[in-house]
């Protein structure tokens, strides 16, 4: 079975096409990480799953939300309520419920596993289930806990990821378009220094605690033994538990960050506005529901105000379309020849055609350095016999 | 550095560098007695903390109590009625008792001879096994059916059988429980300890027909008392001075104090007002008990295999029940069920002054070390001095008539004229001394041998007499060695340098395994370091052999501080029994593997000896 490879491009590159000042997300995604294993960090697992909560509450749906656990409180045989997780001690709300997709569990939540997912280089047997399929029209909301410092979060206790590494990664996300707004939460110890050397575009970055000060724990459930909640993952959760009730909430982001209360936090939170366009006065117009739930909007044609140049753009690229598809024919019935290994998925069909359109134009140019490297060959040796010849003289 | 080598080279020979090395000893020995007075101050030592994130102490609601008094009050009658029954009957109940809660029983039946005298007995046991979790490893609480005193540990018992049928129904355990009855307080613990582990000594002792994973903790209940208690008394003291790990003790204290306000006491200091005066009373109890290091409780046999135990002991006339007693073990136990590995963050070498401060090897360390280096001090001085020429026969009063020898010194090209003196090589005869060295610290054998195997009858006259023999040995011993060899001048030097030179490394080393031994053994031995020898740089026979009035004095000082002296002197002191104390100490290099009679009759004997025979 073969998929026509090319009559899905339009649609695949039309969110490319889209100019980027039309604001409007088209898909909401959330990276929930918890880095920290062990009973005593029940709390880390316990923040992670009450966000995870949220945001499926809200209406992100399992598919997009990529969750990560390094260690499994519910079965531990500490737990003196097996197979549950809570976040309060009043224990009215288990977070392990029913129906919970760990995506990431155990030794796999590793910092290259994170970083290979936030920028895709993962091999095609990883299952759609443990990639982050978001594209430039994708919201992404990064949660992450667990212990840290200055420029570092630790990952399980063997290594850490730094500010840069953090960096590095969501610039990779934004030149492969991978994102078209990021909100970047952190709750750890100086988590405020983790998002400084951010420098990608587009990110709404906001930390727990201000560098040397501590994150420290909500409260503790005297009878599971260990505190289940962070402070500012507690007031954050608050605000969204009471306010956010519904999809359709209006509610900005200036009203989220405007619920820290910094004297039951217990540590400074920090905002970066910087890189949004618009800085702090556009990013705090943001909706909540922006990064915590999921649009259901559809694209409707005629909205934006340049159609001629869109159908301009429409119509070149249906001529490099057809152009392609001649050229696909002539490959198609090459390789009719062997039929053998014809299960090509097609996107990776899609990527073989744009290979071999580049690599004609680099034939092209190959041809005159080849030329360019003889003639400099020819130069040396003339030079060589020249100076030798001299030389006998 | 050419500049500077000759310089130093020149003040190797000055005189009055040779002089200063037994002062430096002095310096030492004083600077590490005043350091170690200075550890209870508040500079000097810390406030303990917990070490281990994973032990959360105190962080869990504690249930036992409401309907498990009756069921603690039932056992407690149960174990009233077996006084004077046989090991049999005991037996039955206790697995009756074990069955009723849905564990299995096991026995273990075990014998000792020591000084004399048969320890025999049998400990019973159960494993609860961890209902979820993976049996690698296990907690131990432990009850002895009699306490160090030799009393009855109703209490401790009954409440021990109570804790384990209610800790049955919890689900939450990562580790196995087991609930040890021991027959007795020492030789019970050390034979089940030493059977888990395999290391038993198959003809007296028997093994285990049950067995769980790897040890994390031990927890000693001792409530020898028919009433209520006032406080907790934590003994922590290990065998040979080992202890268990900081965190433990911590924990404990933080949660009989800080969770359930019950006193904590420790070192038998049933009043402590945190006062300078009492932190250095407390630290130098513990210190004797670690010097002595004996077996404090049941918890004593396990730490030689790096398990981590203490007894809570319930003390004095109060309002703290069993049930608070029970509540803080609970606690403790959920607090050991938390640990991921072995108690390792926190220290394992440490002095505690109170149940809060602490120091640690770090800061008490060198004050052994000091008291152990003055000996090295004083072996190098005597080694330097012995290997110098004597001084010219004729008298220095007409330098300009005595010409010295001279000689050409010819090295790299360059030429010196040097006093001939300078360069003669003088030979150390270090036969004699050596060997009387090594055979005296191989001789410490024998008193070893006669108070460890002589029986509980025989031992204080054996004692007895061996005080009398060890009065007169060394001057038996210094004539006929005189009468077969006679003692040169360098030969005086170098049997007390070489006896220091062991001495300093015997408890440099030790002050790393048991301080406070070391710091005893040292201070008790300084007079070796200023008897024997008068402080000159010469090696003349007048010089170097001590004068009579120093001989007396030296004799008399050393007579008074010779080991046996010493042993009948601390029995007196705190009216024990030497026949009890000296089986006390067979017992204890028998059954629990104690070291320090090794270390008195095997170090610190033989280098008294050589002390005396110097001073003869």
């Amino acid at each position: 079975m073969k998929l026509p490879p090319l009559s899905l491009l339009p649609l695949t590159l039309l969110p490319l096409l889209l100019p980027p000042s039309l604001a409007a997300h088209t898909s909401n995604w959330a990276v929930l990480v918890s880095t920290s294993r062990f009973w005593f960090n029940y709390r880390h697992l316990a923040n992670v799953l009450s966000l995870y909560r949220t945001v499926k509450r809200l209406g992100i749906p399992d598919s997009q939300i990529l969750l990560m656990l390094p260690d499994d409180m519910a079965c531990n045989p500490r737990n003196a309520f097996p197979g549950t997780v809570y976040n309060n001690a009043d224990r009215a709300l288990d977070l392990y419920g029913d129906n919970i997709e760990v995506d990431y569990r155990g030794y796999e939540v590793t910092v290259e596993n994170f970083i290979r997912l936030l920028t895709d280089r993962l091999g095609e047997d990883v299952p759609r289930g443990k990639r982050l399929g978001s594209d430039g029209g994708s919201n992404v909301l990064v949660y992450m806990t667990g212990h840290g410092g200055n420029e570092f979060l630790k990952f399980q206790d063997s290594e850490e990821i730094g500010s840069w590494d953090l960096a590095d990664a969501f610039e990779q996300m934004w030149e492969k378009k991978r994102y078209n707004e990021m909100l970047f939460m952190i709750d750890t110890c100086q988590a405020n220094t983790l998002y400084k050397h951010f420098y990608s575009p587009n990110i709404i970055a906001t930390g727990s605690s201000e560098i040397d000060q501590s994150s420290y724990s909500h409260h503790a459930d005297n009878d599971v033994g260990v505190a289940v909640i962070d402070r500012w993952t507690y007031y954050n959760l608050d605000f969204l538990e009471t306010q956010v009730t519904s999809p359709t909430s209006k509610l900005t982001l200036a009203d989220l960050f405007g619920s820290y209360d910094e004297s039951k936090i217990h540590s400074n939170p920090g905002y970066r506005w910087d890189l949004f366009p618009g800085g702090e006065e556009k990013g705090r117009e943001r909706l909540v529901m922006d990064f915590f739930g999921n649009v259901q909007g559809v694209e409707v044609e005629g909205v934006g105000g340049n159609e001629t140049e869109w159908r301009e753009d429409m119509r070149r690229l249906e001529e490099i379309i057809n152009r392609a598809r001649a050229r696909g024919k002539t490959t198609e019935a090459k390789k009719s020849e062997a039929p053998g290994e014809e299960v090509i998925a097609h996107g990776r069909d899609l990527g073989k055609g744009k290979v071999e359109g580049v690599a004609k134009i680099e034939g092209v140019e190959a041809w005159s350095q080849r030329i360019l490297g003889a003639g400099a060959l020819l130069g040396c040796a003339l030079f060589w016999g020249g100076a030798s010849w001299l030389e006998s003289r | 550095m050419a500049f500077i080598s000759p310089t130093i080279l020149a003040l190797r020979r000055d005189p009055r560098l040779l002089k200063l090395p037994p002062y430096l000893s002095a310096l030492c020995i004083f600077i590490g007695v005043v350091w170690l007075c200075l550890l209870p101050l508040n500079e000097y030592s810390r406030h303990t903390y917990i070490s281990e994130n994973a032990l959360l102490p105190g962080q869990v609601h504690t249930y036992f109590g409401g309907s498990e008094q009756n069921v603690f009050n039932a056992y407690k009658y149960e174990i009233q009625a077996l006084v004077g029954k046989d090991q049999k009957a005991i037996y039955e109940k206790l697995s009756d008792i074990f069955e009723s809660a849905n564990l299995r029983p096991a026995r273990q039946k075990y014998e000792y001879h020591a000084a004399g005298t048969t320890y025999s007995g049998e400990n019973v046991y159960a494993i609860l096994h961890a209902p979820r979790g993976d049996a690698t490893e296990a907690i131990v609480l432990v009850a002895a059916w009699t306490n160090m005193d030799g009393d009855l540990n109703q209490s401790g018992v009954a409440l021990a059988l109570a804790l384990a049928r209610y800790f049955k129904r919890w689900s939450l355990w990562s580790k196995d429980i087991i609930i040890l009855i021991t027959g007795d307080s020492r030789a019970g613990p050390q034979a089940w300890v030493d059977a888990y582990h395999d290391e038993h000594t198959s003809f007296f002792v028997a093994p285990l027909p049950l067995k769980s994973g790897a040890l994390q903790g031990v927890v000693v209940i001792d409530n020898a008392l028919d009433h209520r208690f006032e406080s907790l008394h934590i003994v922590y003291d290990g065998i040979n001075g080992q202890l268990p790990n900081l965190d433990l003790f911590n924990t404990a204290v933080s949660i009989a104090s800080g969770q359930l306000g019950i006193g904590v006491s420790l070192q038998r200091m049933w009043k402590h007002n945190d006062s300078y005066q009492e932190r250095l009373q407390t630290m130098l109890r513990g210190m004797v008990s670690q010097g002595l290091g004996y077996s404090s409780g049941p918890h004593s046999s396990f730490i030689p295999y790096h398990v981590d135990a203490i007894t809570l002991q319930a003390v004095g006339d109060g309002w703290q029940d069993e049930m608070a007693m029970g509540r803080c073990v609970e606690s403790i136990f959920r607090s050991l069920n938390n640990l991921l590995e072995h108690f390792h963050q926190s220290f394992f070498f440490y002095l505690l002054m109170q149940a809060d401060r602490f120091v640690s090897i770090g800061t008490y360390l060198p004050s052994a070390m000091l008291v152990a280096v003055n000996f090295t001090i004083m072996a190098i001085a005597l080694w330097i001095r012995s290997g110098r020429p004597p001084a010219p026969k004729v008298a220095s009063t007409m330098p300009e008539k005595e010409k010295t020898e001279m000689e050409i010194v010819q090295k790299d090209g360059m030429t010196a004229i040097t006093p001939k003196e300078n360069l003669t090589i003088l030979e150390r005869q270090l036969f004699l001394p050596v060997a009387l060295v090594v055979s005296l610290h191989f001789l410490g054998v024998i008193p070893l041998y006669v108070f460890i195997n002589s029986s509980r009858n025989t031992l204080p006259s054996c004692f007895l007499l061996f005080t009398f023999l060890n009065l007169i040995l060394p001057t038996v011993l210094a004539t006929s060695i005189r009468r077969h060899t006679p003692l040169t001048p360098q030969h005086h030097l170098l049997l007390q340098s070489i006896s220091l030179l062991v001495l300093g490394m015997f408890l440099a080393t030790l002050a790393t395994l048991n301080f406070s031994l070391s710091l005893f053994i040292g201070l008790l031995s300084t007079p070796l370091t200023f008897t024997g020898n008068p402080f000159s740089s010469s090696v003349d026979a007048k010089d170097v052999f001590p004068s009579n009035a120093r001989k007396y004095i030296s004799t008399l000082v050393l007579q008074l501080l010779s080991p046996p002296v010493v042993v009948w002197a601390v029995c007196y002191i705190w009216g024990a029994d030497l026949g009890e104390t000296l089986a006390e100490a067979a017992f204890g290099w028998k059954v629990n593997g104690l070291w320090t009679q090794v270390v008195v009759w095997c170090v610190w004997w033989p280098a008294w000896m050589i002390g005396g025979v110097l001073v003869n």
